[in-house]
């Protein structure tokens, strides 16, 4: 007799009804689209979003929300909103530890020691579309924390861009409230910043000393071939924008901007394949990054 | 390793007591592992579990725990069908294991050895399916068993296994660069000798020993290295030896990726991150699966079930 229960229902999510095939269409589609991706375990976390799209437009079923995806006159307006509700609340300080972790276990290690046998000891990194500031701010009080450190002998900077004037504007004046330091321990508040009242916090001249904000249009050719030099980069959430051809020559420049040995960090889910394949996909505990090869590397490893 | 210490070694393990002859429910359990999941017979199962008494308690405690419901479960059949093919293999696989090991020898946290042992079975299977390797259940079951040295160094070289592991979570190591400098020999090593000694297949023994070094053999078979890409996968993603590997990996950059891409040429163009993001997702469901069939209350003593 065969065995007919070996699919048997797993242990984890109490709630495993089967998902609206609807969905699996719209995941797809968002990640052809955009480079976010939802695994199956993540799909609660879709629907969510979905469905506070679907309340705005009065929609009420799935398979007539993937119609207003893709069939509909309104449908890269939509696809933009629903970009927005799966970014929406991912800035605040210290969102993705692994990141940092992985920085000062293995990547700044490796840096280090590369960068180590020539004079100049400077680390460069870009925040490339930085938002309100979260992302930069954030570096800036890991890297300080370093300083006597890991990076002991060593200065650092942080580019941190956006399009955006008034993004910028505000990551520049640095106040912050309760959600944006809700990851921030109280140390770190009394060290990197000063109370300004209305239970708002503002960076301090310690933790701005590092960061250097200015406005680059990622899709700027000629602004964005004189950012080199870089050893880390981060730009999360913000490729998900663009189309496949704009991505295409923004991660170009990310890749000449870098220097060998240099990492690129996208946003949690991102993915960039067919995008791009000089870089290299490098897994962390937790995170993923893209390297881009020293020639030696680049020789043997390519495909 | 060297050839004094080989023999040594083989010697040790023909003569340690409790490893030296596998469960009588190992052999046929290997068996009934190596077949896909709708060509195992219900019946097989039943009769396999029923010879041994403290297995089959244990069965119906798990099938009768709170985790399932609290059915009253009476029949080892209903306790099988109850808790599914895939945990009942999984319980039977662990406690084949217990049995081996002197409960008071263990190094690595069993836990941590379930989970990683589990999660890379899982892994491998996932991995196989996505290049459709003819046998999943197969790589499904040279996961597991890819780590089985680790009992031998744990039960022969009780102290210098903890000095190693001590070593690499300290220094965030790879244990088995460590053994390799402490014991002269590591646990793939040992996990050959043993998979050897007990009779196993040819690809079984090949990926026991080379899941950490795949160019060990002139023409690495494709399980040893989907064990192997498996093994770094899980590592890299919490379910390593109980301790923190500082690692970075480039599995596309890997010799054993390499090598699977000239067997399997569809690979060259699948999607990594997409798999891996599959795969993160995978590892609470992976996890959760463990601590159920594993957890504490489930691995005591069966005799007081």
């Amino acid at each position: 007799m065969a065995i007919e229960i070996a699919k048997a229902k797993p242990v984890a999510p109490p709630d495993s009804t089967p998902v609206d095939p609807a969905y699996l269409k719209i995941r797809d589609l968002i990640y052809r689209i955009s480079g976010i991706y939802y695994s199956e375990e993540k799909h609660y976390l879709l629907k969510s979003r979905c469905e506070r799209r679907m309340a705005a437009l009065r929609v009420t079923s799935a398979p007539e929300y993937f119609e207003h995806l893709t069939i509909r006159g309104n449908r890269d307006a939509e696809l933009r909103l629903l970009l927005n509700e799966i970014t929406i609340g991912e800035t605040y300080m210290f969102r993705h530890p692994a990141q940092l972790e992985a920085l000062r276990n293995v990547i700044l290690p490796s840096i280090l020691q590369a960068k180590g046998l020539i004079s100049l000891k400077r680390l460069r990194f870009w925040c490339a579309g930085c938002s309100t500031g979260e992302e930069p701010h954030t570096l800036a009080m890991f890297l300080l924390e370093e300083k006597d450190k890991l990076l002991a002998g060593w200065s650092f900077e942080i580019l941190a861009t956006d399009l955006n004037d008034n993004s910028l504007e505000a990551a520049r004046a640095g106040i912050y409230g309760e959600y944006a330091l809700r990851n921030t321990s109280d140390a770190m508040r009394r060290k990197y910043f000063k109370d300004v009242g209305n239970q708002k916090l503002q960076g301090n001249d310690l933790l701005k000393a590092p960061i250097r904000f200015e406005r680059i249009n990622l899709s700027d050719d000629s602004k964005m071939l004189f950012q080199k030099g870089m050893d880390v980069i981060f730009c999360c959430n913000v490729l998900i924008y663009f189309d496949l051809a704009s991505k295409r020559r923004v991660v170009q420049h990310f890749y000449s901007n870098l220097l060998p040995g240099g990492y690129l960090f996208l946003g949690n889910a991102e993915s960039l394949f067919q995008v791009d394949d000089s870089f290299r996909l490098v897994h962390f505990a937790g995170v993923t990054a893209y390297l881009k090869p020293t020639a030696a590397l680049a020789g043997g490893g390519k495909k | 390793m060297n050839e004094k210490l080989q023999f040594q070694l083989r010697a040790q393990i023909s003569q340690m007591d409790s490893i030296s002859t596998a469960p009588a429910i190992l052999m046929p359990l290997l068996e009934m592992l190596r077949l896909p999941s709708d060509r195992i017979s219900l019946e097989k199962v039943v009769e396999l579990i029923s010879y041994d008494g403290a297995i089959a308690a244990q069965c119906l405690r798990l099938a009768n725990s709170p985790l399932f419901g609290r059915r009253q479960t009476e029949t080892v059949r209903a306790a099988v069908m109850a808790l599914g093919l895939e945990r009942v293999r999984s319980m039977l696989f662990g406690l084949c294991v217990n049995r081996v090991m002197p409960q008071d020898k263990w190094v690595i946290p069993p836990d941590a050895f379930w989970r990683h042992s589990l999660g890379c079975a899982l892994v491998t299977q996932r991995m196989a399916n996505k290049i459709e390797y003819p046998e999943p259940e197969k790589a499904y079951l040279a996961g597991l068993l890819h780590d089985l040295g680790f009992l031998v160094n744990s039960v022969l070289y009780t102290d210098g296994f903890r000095e190693c592991l001590r070593l690499a979570a300290e220094q965030h190591l790879a244990l088995h660069v460590v053994e390799e400098q402490v014991l002269g020999f590591s646990h793939c090593d040992a996990g050959q000798m043993l998979c050897e000694h007990w009779g196993l297949s040819k690809e079984l023994v090949d990926a026991a020993r080379c899941h950490h070094d795949v160019c060990l053999l002139p023409k690495a078979g494709p399980l040893a290295c989907l064990v192997h890409l498996s093994d770094l996968l899980c590592r890299v993603r919490y379910l390593g030896y109980g301790y923190e590997e500082f690692m970075g990996v480039d599995l596309g950059g890997d010799a054993a990726w390499q090598a699977l891409v000239r067997s399997y040429p569809a690979l060259e163009h699948m999607d990594l991150v997409r798999f891996t993001f599959d795969i993160d997702g995978a590892m609470d469901q992976i996890v959760a699966t463990v601590d159920a069939v594993f957890g504490a209350k489930t691995m005591t003593a069966p005799a007081s079930g």
